[in-house]
């Protein structure tokens, strides 16, 4: 079984906390998905292809002009954002 | 469906208010029983065309930008989030005069396949509220299985589109990879991720993807349209046209000690179906596909989508959008505004990617995932040399009911329920459609074809419903 220590570290480095009981659950889904994973070694003749990362290759014929276009207001990009001040986003200080 | 409230509305028999209105009542009368909807919108929005779909009220899924309409994605961290841009899509409908009902619940963040994880709750099966709809599309599926709308337009990066389409007796459509603007959406897997459509007949789907589809100057992996008009060519001849099936997953010999009665029934009806559609003038043959390539479907799609998904969704972090979470750090805010915002399944599947995308692991999951994926798209286009479509179930029975356990590595699973991820590999057309009934639930037939060939796809899909004669599917209930 994946050590809960290892998965902690991934929850760290992802920026989120989980409890006892919910990595209780991940680490016994881990061991199903890691026994589904097994599955993708054991292909025939993996080792010959590249690896895909779209579906097919596109060509993007026509670029749109090299113009400076504004497509959201400095107002807008703010207006979900709890602390804002003028136009910039309020957060703790970084530098103390 | 489409061309009755079209013609109603041409006729003066109804105005697009009213089909509004009536539509609105509806996704209310409902809500508190199948939960469909994030928001059911109160104000009638037209703008008047001269498209199909002029007045048509639709749904569409919480995980499209709408410009000052609350857009949650279904979870907790978006739950206050107002977009200040619209996505392509709704931008198109708008223009063709369609009409928002409402914005429908997904799995949260469109990962997952149950319509059990959206953060204002679960969707319920219109046929039997005791069985899921499935997802991620859940809420779309769902208020077109009640008549609630006649379309409503979803996501697939797996098959959130197919599958629910399946469980609910509807039709579910996501064509070629790109046909459609991704801009807009919130993304998941950018790789494998597809804009498609809800409707009781494929008709009705090939009217709204005549609207929705076309390049994106905001969307770079948009194609260039194909300036054809689908709804045009679906009476074209289908005598000769050559399909497939999967053996490995099809047949039923494979399965005589098993005692899932609903597995048998389902695959005797698809035999059934395939011996129509013959008589129609198909070619259907079996083939055998590889039985190492389809173990590792889910597994490779498992490996690709939680990792670009662990990426795409790095900037939730209640800075710029989403409640913001407390600390003395700007580090302890993110820290807890994503362990709030975020579901326990949510960062399973994170930390799940975060797994595949270590150093260590990389070579043996991301980049064999990836070849997999390229074997399996070979194998495809190696067949559609010869075949212009693959014909399969949808799904190996009905809709699961809720807290029903499932055996993930049994090839019941592994194949017949995760085969339409096919489909997203390869950016290939797709489309499921109702093709029977066993106990009391709506059983899909599921058609595949060649990247580009979206008219041919609903063609022979629009002859399979015509033959098939589940065209326009309600439970009787639903039909007022």
């Amino acid at each position: 079984m994946i050590e809960k220590e290892k998965l902690e570290l991934y929850a760290e480095k992802l920026l989120f906390k989980m409890n006892d009981e919910e990595y209780e659950t991940l680490q016994k889904e881990f061991d199903v998905i890691l026994k589904q994973m097994d599955l993708i070694g054991k292909i025939d003749g993996i080792s010959d292809v590249e690896p895909m990362t779209f579906p097919f290759v596109t060509y993007t014929a026509k670029l749109r002009e090299d113009e400076v276009k504004n497509t959201l207001e400095t107002e807008d990009l703010l207006v979900n954002a709890k602390h804002h001040d003028r136009s910039q986003i309020r957060v703790p200080k970084v530098v103390e | 469906m489409i061309d009755e409230l079209r013609e109603k509305i041409d006729k003066k028999e109804v105005t697009s208010k009213q089909l509004f209105e009536e539509a609105k009542n509806k996704a209310k009368k409902y809500q508190e029983d199948y939960n469909c909807f994030v928001t059911i919108l109160d104000e009638y929005m037209h703008e008047n065309s001269t498209s199909k779909l002029d007045g048509i009220p639709y749904g569409l899924k919480d995980n499209f930008s709408t410009k000052g309409i609350l857009t949650t994605g279904s979870s907790n961290i978006l739950k206050d989030y107002v977009p200040v841009y619209d996505s392509t899509v709704y931008k198109k409908l708008k223009e063709s005069g369609a009409v928002l009902v409402g914005k429908t619940v997904l799995d949260e963040l469109a990962m997952g396949g149950t319509g059990t994880t959206g953060h204002t709750g679960i969707v319920r099966n219109p046929w039997d509220k005791t069985h899921m709809i499935g997802g991620s599309s859940a809420g779309s599926a769902a208020s077109v299985a009640l008549n609630i709308v006649p379309f409503s337009i979803g996501s697939d990066t797996g098959d959130s589109i197919r599958k629910p389409a399946a469980f609910g007796g509807v039709v579910g459509f996501k064509p070629t990879y790109g046909r459609i603007s991704r801009y807009g959406l919130f993304g998941f897997a950018s790789s494998l991720d597809h804009v498609g459509c809800f409707a009781r007949c494929v008709k009705d789907i090939a009217y709204v993807t005549d609207i929705i589809k076309g390049q994106d100057e905001f969307d770079m992996t948009s194609l260039p349209d194909d300036n054809k008009i689908y709804s045009s060519t679906l009476e074209n001849d289908i005598k000769g046209k050559k399909l497939f099936y999967i053996k490995e997953a099809c047949d039923i010999n494979l399965y005589k000690d098993s005692k899932d009665t609903e597995l048998l029934e389902t695959l005797k009806i698809f035999h059934e179906n395939i011996d129509k559609l013959r008589e129609i003038g198909f070619i259907v043959e079996e083939v055998e596909f590889g039985k190492e390539l389809l173990d590792a479907l889910y597994p490779t799609y498992m490996t690709i989508s939680c990792a670009e998904a662990t990426s795409n969704n790095a900037n939730l972090t209640g800075i710029q959008f989403g409640p913001r979470g407390e600390g003395n750090s700007i580090e302890e805010i993110m820290f807890d505004a994503r362990t709030k915002g975020f579901s326990e399944l949510i960062k399973r599947r994170f930390i799940l990617g975060s797994y595949i995308l270590q150093k260590e692991n990389q070579e043996k999951l991301f980049l064999n995932a990836g070849r997999v994926r390229r074997l399996v798209v070979n194998r495809m286009n190696e067949l559609f040399k010869t075949y212009d479509g693959l014909i399969m179930p949808t799904s190996g029975g009905i809709a699961p009911k809720f807290g029903e356990k499932t055996d993930q590595l049994s090839d019941r699973y592994l194949i017949l329920e995760n085969h339409l991820v096919i489909g997203n590999f390869g950016g290939f057309p797709s489309i499921s459609l109702p093709s029977g009934i066993v106990n009391k639930m709506p059983i899909s037939i599921n058609l595949t074809g060649r990247a580009m060939e979206d008219d041919l796809v609903l063609n022979m899909a629009y002859k399979i419903e015509e033959k098939l004669g589940y065209k326009g599917l309600l439970k009787e209930e639903y039909d007022v």
